[in-house]
């Protein structure tokens, strides 16, 4: 490296402590930085979307390589990447994982809800809302009889805070009261409820420019006791925060990406062994290899040829409902997709280095480490990448055969 | 010393390569292949390190007959390999495609986490300054040019520590200068280290200029054997046909 193109490694390190990726950027290393700053807020912010705030401490590693990453890049040295992209890959396993294992029937209860806040949430797309806060007041009436209380007690009200007074505040059935309310907030509208078994509706009132309003309503209760009615006001505080419609559609919609990646994730596992397998310029060998490659290949077919929402029919009936029937899914067309892209690679390498490989002595694994593997890493990470994309699509519908994710939620 | 016995080899479309070549190589010797396209230079060296299965015939290196052998392994990495097109992997580095040339001799578990030991290390680097391409040890090796190439080829094959080195055609798609400071590189082996050479050439003068013994092949035969300086123009037609004319390469 140019000695006058070094920088102070010092600064660098401490930029890149304040914000990641930007001790890389001030050694000019553009990309280096703006992907480590990109890809860390958005890992975060799946990770937070997901429910998996704990993973975001684990990520403070991944923070500390940054820093030693500025520090070195400043003085020219470029550190490998392998160790925060393996991590990555690590802890998205385990959220995958986490996330996929959902057991559907247990939130049931709150699934009309979520489907009603989608429905309406496409009719009015709301992804953030203002922050709002609530503010109540709360008095006493009696109504008169054998066993009413003789007298009241209101509850305290600080000075300065919102509250209200009943006129008359001993009724019968049938009495109108009259609502007086001092210091809420000016000019906004607010709702007023009686308390109990129920909340019951009982008007709504107007603030005027002092924060003041007087409202009537009829007590219809007739049993003697006391009562309770609260005035309530819902104020914006001036903050924003995301809608309830994203809030509810977020977590499935992270949950479908997840399947889709842990989907990939195995389908990886198996298709890479296998697709060397299946290569034809690896497998020539012998007559017993080229029934190897014959038979793996007839098998990434077959595999590849099922319509996936057919394996993911299958799938739910054999392990049930859930995100782990459609990860199941798309594990198994998956290895055949990429078994098949990843087979394809290796057969379009060159020879002439195979070939300068073997005549060193090195034996048949070697071979592939050091002759193969470096000629279709490239295209395994663009089909594996691909593969993700794809998945993502499919995994919305396989939702709609029980698979989990967000196609889960749209039925 | 490398003894060829009546070897053969039929391709599976039925071509006829190599048709009875019987040879012996004394170690140190500096031998040229030549003949025309077609004529089996190549397939001549792939057989003695069994990159190509002979059909038949015997061939030795040091009275061990690798014809026969089992293990390909002790056998392949005493005999290194140059190539017309370098046949580097053009990914990895420089220093990674040299320490390749160690691939026979370690731990093969060890090389495939790509561990390799100091003296391997300190060999590669030694080997590179021969070539004169330290400074490019980090470089992706196809960012090189192709006479750089080449040299990590020759640094690659000096791993190999070989008694008997096969070029198939080293020079062919070098420009004349950087074609001679390969051929340097491999007479400094030969000369130097005592290596046997056996090197395929499209160019006569470059024969003359560097081996020892030629060869001539024609379709599959061996239709000359014998120094440089026999070669006069009847014997020039003979191998090359009636038409060719001799070219000097500077
Ligand atoms: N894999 C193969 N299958 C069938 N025939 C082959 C194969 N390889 C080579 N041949 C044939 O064998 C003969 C000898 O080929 P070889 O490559 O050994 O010639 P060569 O002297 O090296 O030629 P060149 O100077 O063009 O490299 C040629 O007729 C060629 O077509
Ligand atoms: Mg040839």
């Amino acid at each position: 490296m140019n000695g006058k193109d070094q920088k102070n490694s010092i600064i660098a390190a401490v930029l890149s402590a304040i914000l990641p990726g930007l001790g890389q950027i001030y050694s000019h290393e553009w990309r280096r930085g703006l992907v480590i700053l990109i890809g860390l807020t958005a890992q975060a912010a799946l990770f937070y979307g997901v429910g998996a705030q704990w993973l975001i401490g684990v990520m403070g590693l991944i923070w500390l390589w940054n820093i030693w990453d500025a520090f070195s890049l400043a003085k020219g040295i470029r550190v490998s990447t392998a160790a925060p992209i393996i991590l990555i890959l690590i802890l998205n396993l385990i959220v995958s994982w986490k996330v996929t294992d959902i057991h559907i029937p247990s939130f049931q209860g709150e699934q009309r809800k979520v489907i009603g806040n989608i429905v309406s949430g496409l009719g009015k797309p709301d992804f953030i809302s203002q922050k709002t806060r609530q503010i109540t007041a709360t008095a006493k009436y009696i109504v008169i009889g054998p066993g009413a209380p003789a007298s009241i007690k209101q509850p305290a009200v600080k000075h300065g805070e919102p509250s209200i007074t009943l006129s008359p505040s001993k009724v019968e059935k049938g009495t109108i009261i009259t609502v007086t309310g001092v210091d809420f907030t000016p000019q906004s509208k607010g709702s007023m409820i009686l308390l109990g078994a129920d909340e019951i509706p009982a008007g709504s009132f107007h603030t005027d420019k002092n924060g003041r309003f007087e409202m009537k309503f009829v007590n219809d209760r007739y049993i003697p006791g006391d009562y309770f009615v609260q005035a309530r006001m819902v104020v914006p505080t001036g903050g924003w925060s995301l809608s309830s419609t994203l809030k509810d559609a977020a977590p499935r919609m992270f949950e479908t990406i997840y399947l889709a990646f842990i989907g990939t994730a195995l389908s990886l596992i198996f298709a890479l062994p296998l697709s060397f397998l299946g290569a034809r310029n690896l497998m020539s060998g012998n007559a017993f290899c080229r029934a190897v490659y014959g038979l793996v290949r007839v098998m990434f077919s077959v595999l590849r040829s099922v319509e996936v929402l057919i394996i993911a029919v299958i799938a739910v009936a054999a392990v049930g409902i859930g995100p782990f029937a459609g990860v199941l899914a798309l594990a198994i067309h998956g290895i055949g997709a990429l078994g098949k892209l990843y087979s394809e690679a290796i057969e379009s390498i060159e020879h002439g280095p195979i070939e300068a490989i073997k005549s060193t002595g090195a034996n048949d694994l070697q071979t592939v480490v050091y002759a193969v593997v470096p000629q279709v890493v490239p295209q395994f990470i663009a089909f594996t990448l691909y593969r993700w994309d794809i998945n993502v699509r499919m995994a919305t519908v396989i939702g709609l055969v029980g698979g989990g994710g967000i196609g889960y939620q749209l039925i | 010393m490398l003894r060829i016995e009546n070897l053969t080899k039929i391709y599976p479309n039925g071509t006829k390569a190599l048709d009875g070549i019987s040879l012996d190589v004394p170690n140190g010797q500096f031998v040229a292949v030549i003949g025309l396209s077609g004529s089996g230079k190549s397939t001549l060296l792939r057989c003695i390190n069994r990159l190509i299965e002979p059909t038949s015939g015997r061939i030795f290196l040091d009275d061990v007959e690798i014809t026969a052998a089992k293990d390909l392994r002790p056998i392949r990495r005493k005999i290194a390999m140059v190539f017309q097109h370098f046949n580097l992997v053009k990914r990895s580095s420089v220093l990674t495609n040299v320490l390749s040339g160690r691939l026979g001799y370690t731990n093969p578990a060890a090389s495939l986490v790509h561990m390799f030991g100091n003296d391997d290390l300190a060999d590669a680097r030694s080997n590179l300054a021969r070539v004169g391409l330290l400074e490019k040890e980090h470089e992706r090796a196809d960012s090189l040019s192709g006479g750089q190439q080449q040299r990590v080829g020759i640094a690659r094959a000096l791993m190999q520590k070989p008694e008997l080195i096969l070029a198939d055609e080293p020079v062919a798609s070098l420009d004349p200068a950087t074609a001679h400071i390969v051929l340097d590189h491999l007479e400094q082996m030969n000369k130097h280290d005592g290596m046997t050479v056996l090197c395929n050439l499209h160019f006569l003068s470059l024969a003359r200029r560097y081996a020892h013994r030629v060869i001539a092949l024609k379709a599959g035969k061996v239709v000359f054997d014998g120094t440089p300086d026999e070669i006069d123009d009847a014997r020039f037609k003979e191998i090359y046909g009636e038409d060719a004319v001799q070219v000097e390469i500077a």
